[in-house]
């Protein structure tokens, strides 16, 4: 069946993860995370650097050049580089296309990743002179208004109002991934936050407090995609990448977007579950994109896991919580575990559906989502469905 | 912001945009064939594709969508707070244009859905030139022009 081979379900799989430290100040360059979380990942699935052929990572301008890692470790006839330029919207995507490259048979073996020296090196969106050809973000920078902080913040004042929702629905969702970072042994927030702490914090981006906003990281994490067929012979249990999509959305200026109160990955949303087969209720575990607290309670909405207008509800009922019926962020998301640009999501769904996350497991995960950013301000998408090999 | 030099960053295809702020006037680029309005600027028409288009003036009104009020200063010599707001045109309803906020700087009184007009602001840019840049207002007698 035609259909049937253009797909990219089941195809290739995820055979290792790797991670360096998340500190606040690695001492190295992202050459050397990029390189250290590479080897882990290749020591995880049980790889050796001459198994590679394929490299992928996305950066904005502040990490190493994949073609330099590719050289680095010693690959003498790469198949496949791609160098994604993209932030939050762009980090599933980046393992789709290595996904796409060792299913159509361009590559056997790619590795992915994410490097950063988001603390100590620079912060993304600071003031430090804008790019020549600002594009769109030409209208908002004269005012001010050009960090991601300020520019979540506007989307969000929209939806709390659209909704109804409080501070404190944005505060719950904080509170819910700090317990969660708590089990997790690399993440980098790990005191317990009250709702007291929560609503004392201070305004980053009025509606956004201190604790609705990401860490800033310095670290790396890698992945290993090669064919399913290859990855029923290596170390760790295969992770299937089951299915796959991009998305679009909006600047904050742009046309045909006359609706803001349901975030944009809710036109994909559908294409990514009928490319796995599935629908909503077989997710057993999601990992969302979360820079910022409203983040997760869009992409309840957007994602089918609620109607728009009752995550906040959801999550105060502690369904998205370890032991609830769809636990969210299980590794403490970028709010409290730490920032690595969407990639350190896809580690946890791994980890999930491998069983390993110890205290924090999520008990018979079979079927994990992993996304990115849901497309605003970018006016992109992506999104994953792992599934544990059968 | 007002004492600062301010980053214009026009480009070939917003130019006449920013020169048209300068006069005090609030320009949309309208397609030739089907008559859509569309901001920021583009070569081509999303509804039918057309390349053929010219610039029009906005009516200049719309309703607040959101706005933020910064804490936390972008850069050590903003002053803080300040107010953006983002406006949705009566013009056209998924036209969303920002700007500054001609009020109080912690924003207050603003209110989705708040009809508001168009002001302008002179600013000195980045090469010490005059330039305009775009600060919302709330519209007077705004009851009739909803
Ligand atoms: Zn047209």
């Amino acid at each position: 069946m035609p259909h049937a081979e253009r797909t990219l379900r089941d195809r290739t799989a995820i055979v290792g993860v790797g991670y360096t430290d998340y500190s606040r100040d690695s001492g190295v360059s992202t050459q050397t995370l990029a390189l250290r979380a590479i080897r882990a990942a290749l020591d995880d699935a049980g790889l050796g650097v001459r198994d590679v052929d394929g490299v992928a990572c996305h950066r904005v301008g502040d990490s190493v050049d994949p073609a330099q890692v590719a050289q680095g470790l010693g690959i003498a006839d790469v198949r496949f580089v791609r160098d994604v330029f993209g932030g939050g919207s762009a980090s599933v995507g980046t393992l789709v296309d290595a996904a796409m490259a060792v299913a159509s048979g361009m590559a056997e073996c790619v590795v992915c990743w994410r490097a950063l020296n988001s603390r100590s090196e620079g912060r993304m969106g600071s003031a430090t002179g804008p790019a020549a050809a600002a594009g769109d973000a030409q209208y908002w920078i004269p005012h001010g208004h050009l960090t991601p902080p300020q520019l979540f913040a506007m989307e969000t004042r929209a939806y709390l109002h659209r909704w109804d929702y409080a501070a404190e629905d944005l505060g719950r969702v904080a509170i819910t991934q700090r317990e969660h970072a708590r089990l997790s042994p690399r993440a980098m927030m790990t005191q317990p936050l009250t709702m007291e702490d929560y609503l004392a914090s201070r305004w980053i981006s009025d509606p956004l407090r201190l604790f609705d906003c990401c860490l800033e990281t310095d670290g790396a994490v890698a992945l290993v995609v090669t064919t399913a067929e290859r990855a029923r012979d290596l170390r760790k249990p295969a992770v299937l990448i089951s299915g796959a999509a991009f998305g679009g959305g909006y600047q904050l200026t742009s046309n045909h977007w006359s609706d803001r109160s349901v975030a944009p990955a809710v036109r994909m949303a559908p294409r990514l579950y009928a490319s796995a087969g599935i629908g909503p209720e077989e997710i057993d575990v999601a990992e969302f994109y979360d820079a910022f607290t409203p983040l997760v309670l869009m992409q309840l909405e957007a994602y089918g896991f609620c109607k728009p207008g009752e995550a906040a509800a959801m999550v105060a009922d502690g369904a998205t919580a370890l032991g609830g019926s769809l636990p969210v962020n299980t590794h403490g998301g970028h709010l409290s575990e730490g920032y690595v640009h969407g990639l350190n999501h896809v580690v946890e769904a791994v980890n999930q559906l491998r069983g390993a996350c110890g205290p924090r497991q999520v008990p018979g995960a079979e079927v994990a989502l992993a996304t990115s950013q849901p497309g605003m301000l970018s006016g992109a998408t992506s999104a994953v469905v792992l599934r544990q090999a059968a | 912001m007002s004492d600062q030099q301010v980053p214009v960053l026009m480009d070939r295809d917003s130019r006449e945009w920013w020169l048209a702020l300068r006069r005090h006037e609030l320009a949309l680029q309208t397609c030739t064939d089907c008559g859509r309005l569309r901001w920021p600027s583009r070569a081509i028409c999303n509804d039918c594709g057309s390349l053929e288009w010219r610039w029009t003036e906005s009516r200049g009104t719309g309703t607040v969508v959101s706005w933020t009020v910064t804490h936390r200063p972008p850069s050590p010599q903003a002053l803080v707070p300040y107010t953006v707001v983002l406006v949705r045109l009566d013009d056209q309803d998924d036209v969303f244009m920002p700007g500054g906020w001609n009020g109080p700087a912690d924003g207050e009184g603003l209110a989705i859905g708040l009809h508001v007009r168009v002001g302008y602001q002179a600013v000195v840019d980045q090469h010490g030139e005059d330039a305009t840049i775009l600060r919302w207002e709330p519209s007077v007698g705004s009851g009739e022009e909803i």
